[in-house]
């Protein structure tokens, strides 16, 4: 028996691996659907199907795309009995024009492996960017609108410190004088 | 009359001086004239140090700096900035040993003035240099100037550094004048380039009443101006860090913290040049133990000062263990910094506050071991500052290699920054092998004034 166990042991791993593969070659699809319950609750609606059925009991993750990883929408939520996770979105989520990309995400799930979709809904809330005050002159403008006060002080200190070792500097000039005075 | 007057009561001490002066200035000068075999050996290897800096800095710019040094965009500033930061420190050595204890007529300050003097120049010229080497992009160094913001503290440290460089060299010259003149007329068996050089650079001193008074008044000013200047060096130094959003530079004692830290350091480099400019030049008559005894002393001061400025940076935050804090106090307490942190600790502040409270300590052999200590853990002060602190950024890091959070500096880095430290030595080994390192006429000068403190001290 002791010398089979080599056999075995890959046999087992190739049934494995050949079940997983065939386990994962199933394909399965997510729609994106979104709707506002009462004019104030936002919600996205998740339906995970597979050649057409439904799927219940897949666990489905929800994002937004932002600017570095994508944001996650509460915790994962499985799919009831028609295939549909259901997930609330704040609606204090920020975007430049209000349009929001949403990306439902499956991970390693033991049938249809990792899979995702995405969807956009103008669910967002737009950022207004008050550039009025842009153009003032501040700590935190360009070189060119630097206060005047700062520029002011700057150049009187600046003025004052240099004045003064330009001062040094002649009276080395000076001293040489004196020499030649007495020569 | 009373300019006459006034006249007469600056030019006693030359006048008075002269005899002594004669009997100083064989001992003075004579590292001027002899070079000796180990004192050449010794300029050659830093000259090859420098030569290997060099190097690495054309390899640096030459490759990719991805793979030249170790910096990311989470630690993007690495031994270089911390580097920096030593030798900004460092050169604060002038403002307190030469300036403040002239200014307040601690008279045994005297033949440590000039030494003062050489570091703080050699300090902040390779400070300025370690900058260099931590640009991205050193070809536009002068954007700084054609684009550079006034209210940006990147600015003011350009402004400030540069300021305090002309100033200490103005400060090390314009005392250097009658050394130059001392050295024209007394030293014969030189280089004819050399005795030029005396002659052209002493501008026709001739220990003349007016010139004294001039060069008095002149240094008096200087002196006066180097104080606020060094200390602005340092504070604006410290506010790059502060104000950079990092959560561990998040300090209002930031400012406060660096030049006290910069003033211990100071002592501790003087007390390590004292001790081998005594041994290698034979000036034991000039270096006595005395200085040792107050430099100790000045060493337990300025350690009490950074040790209450650094129970205020660490330990107050400590209390309330808050937020990015905690991640960066925990890694220097009990974390991976712990051993570096505590280190630091004991060499660099526990030591110097307790044991020249003895002393037995402030011998010179027990001092300069206590010194340099502190200068070992001020320069691992200078790194702890600078790097921990990046490894945790208000954004977080996801999904990058392990080379992006932890920061190790590259063979080429720490080339570069022993270059650094071996050109400041160059620099100060060359200067007091041409110049007097110690001032000849103001030992004098203190002598005839009667300095009990130098002449008397037991």
């Amino acid at each position: 028996m002791e010398k089979y166990k080599y056999f075995i042991t890959i046999c087992a791993l190739m049934l494995f691996s050949v079940t997983s593969l065939f386990a994962q070659d199933k394909q399965a699809k997510m729609a994106l659907t979104f709707a506002t319950l009462n004019d104030t609750i936002n919600v996205c609606n998740v339906s995970v199907t597979s050649d057409g059925k439904p799927l219940d009991g897949v666990s489905v993750g929800l994002f937004v795309k932002r600017l570095f990883t994508p944001l996650p929408i509460g915790k994962a939520v499985t799919t009831d009995t028609t295939g549909i996770a259901s997930f609330e979105v704040p609606n204090d989520i920020p975007s430049p024009d209000g349009n929001l990309t949403f990306i439902a995400k499956v991970e390693d799930d033991e049938n249809y492996g990792t899979f995702e979709s995405t969807g956009d809904a103008k669910l967002g809330i737009v950022v207004a960017s008050d550039n009025s005050h842009v153009d003032e002159r501040s700590i935190f403008a360009n070189r060119s609108k630097a206060p005047v006060y700062f520029i002011a002080a700057s150049l009187i200190i600046i003025s004052l410190v240099w004045g003064t070792l330009l001062w040094a500097v002649l009276q080395v000039f000076k001293i040489k004088g004196l020499r030649s005075k007495k020569k | 009359m009373s300019e006459d007057n006034k006249i007469t009561d600056s030019t006693k001490y030359e006048t008075f001086t002269q005899e002594e002066y004669m009997v100083m200035k064989n001992d003075l000068l004579r590292p001027i004239e002899k070079w000796s075999l180990i004192g050449k050996a010794w300029i050659v290897f830093l000259i090859m140090v420098c030569f290997a800096g060099v190097y690495a800095y054309y390899v640096q710019e030459t490759k990719s700096k991805y793979v030249t040094v170790s910096l990311r965009d989470t630690t993007f500033w690495g031994v270089y900035i911390s580097n920096f930061v030593f030798f900004v420190a460092l050169s604060l050595v002038g403002v307190l040993m030469s300036a403040v204890l002239k200014l307040t007529h601690f008279e045994w300050y005297r033949p440590l003035s000039r030494i003062a003097e050489i570091i703080a120049v050699a300090a902040i010229m390779l400070a300025g240099v370690s900058i260099v080497a931590a640009m991205g992009r050193p070809d536009r160094l002068h954007y700084l100037v054609m684009y550079g913001r006034i209210q940006s503290p990147i600015v003011w440290d350009i402004i400030v550094i540069m300021t305090y460089l002309v100033t200490s060299c103005i400060l090390l010259f314009i005392p250097l004048i009658p050394s130059l003149s001392t050295c024209k007329n007394h030293l014969h068996n030189l280089p004819k380039w050399q005795l030029k050089m005396y002659e052209i650079f002493s501008f026709g001193w001739e220990g003349t009443a007016e010139q004294w008074k001039l060069l008095k008044k002149t240094v008096k000013v200087l002196t006066v101006l180097v104080i606020p200047l060094g200390i602005s060096i340092h504070t604006v130094t410290a506010w790059l860090f502060a104000t950079t959003l990092r959560a561990e530079w998040d300090s209002t004692n930031f400012g406060a913290y660096f030049v006290s830290g910069a003033f211990l350091l100071g002592v501790a480099a003087m007390i390590l040049a004292v001790f081998i400019f005594r041994k290698a030049y034979k000036l034991e008559k000039y270096l006595t133990e005395m200085h040792f005894d107050k430099l100790g002393q000045a060493l337990v001061l300025m350690a009490l000062a950074y040790a209450y400025f650094n129970v205020n940076e660490y330990l107050v935050p400590a209390y309330k263990m808050s937020g990015l804090h905690k991640h960066h106090l925990l890694a220097l307490f009990t974390g991976e910094e712990a051993s570096f942190y505590w280190s630091v600790v004991l060499f660099g502040i526990a030591i110097p506050c307790i044991l020249p409270i003895f002393r037995m300590f402030r011998k010179p052999l027990p001092l300069t071991l206590i010194a340099l200590g502190v200068f070992i853990a001020g320069w691992f002060k200078r790194y702890l500052i600078v790097i921990p602190g990046q490894s945790h950024p208000y954004l977080p890091i996801q999904d990058v290699p392990p080379s992006w959070t932890h920061y190790h500096p590259s063979t080429i880095e720490m080339t570069i920054v022993a270059a650094t430290f071996a050109a400041v030595l160059l620099i100060i080994t060359l200067f007091s092998r041409f110049f007097p390192i110690v001032s000849v006429w103001e030992v004098a000068e203190g002598k005839l004034e009667g300095k009990d403190e130098i002449i008397n001290y037991k």
